[in-house]
């Protein structure tokens, strides 16, 4: 009765999130380029240095249209790995000195002390940093010898800081997915406070790589191990917010499944188009910075991320549990959008035979 | 540019959702929001003597790792966290260059900085004294 009527107050809120639709949080692709070559990677972004770093200039100009900017207003450096731009800091303090905020999420395999203290210098104000495993799976997925060393001293170096709101993001994978309670162990003793996990999307080079994608059971174990750790309030573990897992909801997260792209989220990305997420296919892009006012592309287009009823096609279409979850993640659109990629909640179902 | 203040009625029914997180998210691949618990500690360092500035002087937060230098016109200017009482350090590390100046503490506290529409910054005239 109390989740009925939460769900019911929860889709109100919704609606009202998607009518004021307030931009509050803004990725910015600032470069392409990376120094790891991730076997995950070709999914969630295209990895080639054929772009140029976009010129801070450029992307100021963009912000500079944003009238007046929601209170903790944040601008996510994102990448490609976004240290690898030597003015990364210029970069943050110009954001931070118009009163907003910014953050990075990074594979920490080029933080050390120098670079937190710079960053800390500049106004970050939170941090994302990779984790795919111990030491042999991440090294594996990160296709690098070296890369767990490296990202064991940056996280340590993160969770010090009681500045930044730091989290810790995990892709799980049939590789690591047995030593999850190992791993949480190891960011306990790290002193890490928050970590999210997620799952792979289905598509590019990842696709053709059976070892990226859970099994059905899989699944469900991934959402228990999730549930059970939450209860031991030793580390805030959380579901990301990728999609709707029906009766796990509540057990995962803090707050229902809600994909807010297009709706508070919007992107500026390596050629200046304007989207969601950077995980968003980009077909969906909205304009582009170089021809469009940025802000008014955000007040007056993005009308596809707004009305979900277009989702409502494929198996999406006879969803009984529709109403909550509208079409899964934006992410899980591909293509020719005539089906949802995923669908975790019948992953679900089919795990407990429903 | 003025910061507007989150709307009335979004909290009201975001709270209805009993829920008092409902505002807090994060994309998959994004980071967590800043609540921007932050101080902008911005200054000039000067000899008492001469009253020129004095550049490569250590600006430390006490008893933490952040730090940052002087420049050439003895200006510093770096963000830190925000708390009630922060002790900021002034440290001669280029002692052959300057003349042996004299380390400075300074206790910067919560009271004293200018809140602004963008953030909270507070300005540091200080003086060295020769050793
Ligand atoms: S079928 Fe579509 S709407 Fe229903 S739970 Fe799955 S993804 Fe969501
Ligand atoms: S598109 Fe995906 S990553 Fe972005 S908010 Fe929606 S579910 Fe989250």
């Amino acid at each position: 009765m109390i989740r009925l009527l939460k769900q019911t107050l929860f889709r109100e809120f919704r609606k009202f999130e998607t009518k004021q639709h307030e931009l509050n949080y803004l990725f910015w692709e600032c470069t392409t380029r990376c120094n790891l070559n991730c076997r995950h990677c070709g999914s969630d972004c295209s990895k080639d240095s054929m772009h140029k770093d976009m010129p801070l200039d450029d992307f100021l100009k963009a912000l500079d249209t944003i009238e007046s900017p929601a209170e903790n207003f944040t601008v996510v450096l994102t990448g490609g790995e976004p240290l690898l731009r030597k003015d990364i800091e210029t970069c943050g303090r110009e954001i931070r000195k118009r009163g907003m905020r910014w953050s990075m999420v990074s594979n920490g395999y080029l933080y050390n002390e120098t670079n937190h203290n710079s960053l800390l210098n500049a106004g970050l104000g939170a941090l994302t940093i990779s984790i795919d495993g111990l030491e042999s799976s991440h090294n594996w997925l990160r296709n690098n010898d070296k890369s767990f060393e490296r990202v064991d001293i940056a996280i340590g170096l993160a969770a010090s800081s009681s500045r930044l709101n730091f989290d810790v993001v995990t892709c799980v994978n049939k590789h690591n997915f047995q030593e999850l309670e190992d791993l949480r162990k190891y960011l306990i003793m790290k002193g890490v406070k928050a970590w999210r996990l997620f799952t792979i999307i289905p598509i590019g080079r990842a696709k053709e790589d059976e070892e990226m994608f859970l099994t059905e059971n899989q699944f469900k174990g991934l959402m228990d191990f999730i549930s059970e750790s939450r209860l031991k309030n030793d580390i805030d573990v959380k579901f990301s917010c990728e999609g709707y897992v029906g009766r796990y909801e509540s057990k995962v997260r803090d707050s229902n499944f809600f994909c807010r792209a297009g709706i508070n989220i919007g992107s500026i990305l390596i050629d200046g188009s304007i989207s969601a997420c950077p995980n968003i296919d980009r077909t969906f892009v909205q304009g582009n910075i170089y021809t469009d006012n940025f802000f008014s592309v955000w007040q007056t287009k993005f009308n596809i991320f707004r009305d979900r009823s277009w989702t409502k096609t494929g198996k999406c279409a006879e969803c009984k549990e529709y109403k909550n979850c509208q079409g899964n993640g934006f992410h899980y659109w591909h293509g020719e959008k005539k089906n949802v990629l995923v669908c975790h909640n019948e992953q679900l179902k089919k795990a407990t035979n429903q | 540019m003025k910061i507007k203040t989150k709307d009335w009625k979004r909290k009201i029914i975001g709270g209805l959702c009993l829920t008092s997180i409902a505002f807090v998210f994060q994309a998959c691949y994004g980071t967590p929001q800043d609540f921007g618990n932050d101080l902008l500690v911005e200054g000039l360092v000067k000899s008492k003597k001469t009253g020129l500035p004095i550049k490569g002087i250590k600006v430390s937060v006490a008893d933490k790792v952040q730090y940052t230098n002087t420049n050439e016109n003895g200006e510093f200017s770096f963000y830190i966290e925000k708390l009630q009482n922060t002790k900021i350090r002034f440290t001669d590390t280029d002692s052959t260059q300057n003349y042996l100046f004299s380390n400075k503490d300074t206790l910067v506290t919560i009271k004293e900085p200018l809140q602004t529409s963008k953030g909270a910054k507070v300005y540091l005239n200080i003086e060295l004294e020769n050793k």
